[in-house]
């Protein structure tokens, strides 16, 4: 028997592995199927893992904040982003998706969570995106740092990339270069970050819908997110 | 000697499960989210990231097992299994210095989860030399 006891423990954890491996990539469908019971939880069934997280109000960020989709929208779901993160950059085109899929159902919010320990250009990023808010087309600019963050993360100088984006959505660009830099964009920065750091944020991006983190594996893809929101408005229903 | 292999296999286990999990997240299709003291989707969505058409999560996830396996033997008395551990232990610690190198000065970005498999198999070269050329007279 110890001769094929060593043997039987190595069979053991591959099985293990590779099992725990197989149950991981299958999950990807499974865990929104459990995020679809509905709270509160019927016997023997679970609240999803959003519903099962506490809802720390936190203290407030940039006021106004920027926000699009209907006002009283059953879900609202706040990003705290980082334009020059690269699982951002492939959220954004899902959280697209979502708020078309779901138009009126769903409001969005964005909060700067720049990044720079890691990302050189995310504080430039974030200010560009703010400058441009102070001329009302911060969607806009997020949507074009977003889309483009490959053309412009490897530049040396992002600066009159940024102010090329400025022109292009139409804005002021003299104001844009003194708005850039101003105590107001760096101010609503960190107002943003202070909220961040109020609910615990660490990384980018960290979606709160309806006040409650979503995990990060249920942000992508977008199937996942889909039935998150699916599962939240039928909550609200009822 | 015994509990030098023993300690290899439970340590090589934690090797194992880091690697696993980046390779589900390779496989999935799914990215590791930006934090602020790492760079990992940096590091694992860069082209170093596969080798030859497999992800290196996965290779590595292998080289645990393997190394998981050898200790196992070792510690059950297969010597032969022990002394295959120091090969393969050093290439594995060539490659995370390789690997470290990549990020220190290549893509320029750390990534936890790569750092702390180095860590393990530098743990795990060091346990394994020590046990075979420190306390090899005495105790095997």
């Amino acid at each position: 028997m110890k001769r094929i006891l060593p043997f039987i423990i190595i069979l053991a954890v591959l099985g293990l592995a590779l099992g725990s491996a197989w149950y991981l990539t299958r999950s990807v469908p499974a865990t929104p199927a459990v995020a679809s019971q509905p709270a509160p939880p019927a016997p023997g069934t679970q609240p999803s893992p959003v519903q099962q997280a506490s809802v720390n109000p936190g203290i407030p960020g940039a006021e106004p904040a920027h926000s699009q989709g209907t006002a009283n929208a059953p879900v609202h779901l706040e990003e705290f982003g980082d334009f020059e993160c690269p699982p951002c950059g492939l959220f954004h085109p899902v959280l697209k998706q979502m708020e078309e899929e779901f138009r009126g159902q769903v409001r969005v919010t964005f909060r700067e969570f720049p990044l720079p320990t890691i990302h050189q250009h995310a504080m430039a990023a974030a200010s560009a995106a703010e400058a441009a808010g102070l001329q009302g087309k911060f969607w806009e600019m997020h949507d074009l740092l977003y889309d483009r963050q490959n053309n412009w993360k490897t530049q040396f100088d992002v600066r009159p990339v940024f102010e090329g984006y400025a022109k292009e959505i139409g804005i002021d660009v003299e104001r844009y270069k003194r708005d850039v830099n101003s105590d107001l964009v760096a101010q609503r920065i960190f107002n943003d970050g202070r909220r961040a750091h109020s609910l615990g944020v660490k990384g980018t991006p960290t979606v709160f819908m309806n006040g409650r983190e979503v995990p990060f594996e249920l942000l992508l893809p977008a199937e996942k997110l889909r039935a998150t929101i699916q599962n939240e408005i039928q909550t609200a229903k009822r | 000697m015994r509990k030098i292999y023993v300690t290899a296999a439970l340590l090589s286990l934690l090797g194992l499960a880091d690697a696993l999990y980046l390779t589900v997240e390779h496989l999935t299709g799914a990215t590791v989210q930006c934090t602020i003291l790492s760079g990992c989707s940096e590091v694992l969505s860069s082209r170093y990231a596969v080798v030859g058409g497999f992800p290196l999560a996965a290779i590595g996830a292998a080289a645990y097992f393997t190394v998981f396996s050898l200790a196992t033997l070792a510690a059950f008395g297969y010597r032969a299994a022990g002394t295959l551990l120091t090969p393969l232990l050093s290439a594995m610690f060539v490659v995370s210095l390789w690997l470290i190198y990549l990020q220190a000065f290549v893509i320029r970005q750390f990534c936890q989860y790569c750092l702390f498999s180095a860590a393990i198999t530098s743990a795990l070269l060091l346990l394994v030399v020590i046990g075979r050329f420190v306390l090899k007279p005495a105790s095997v």
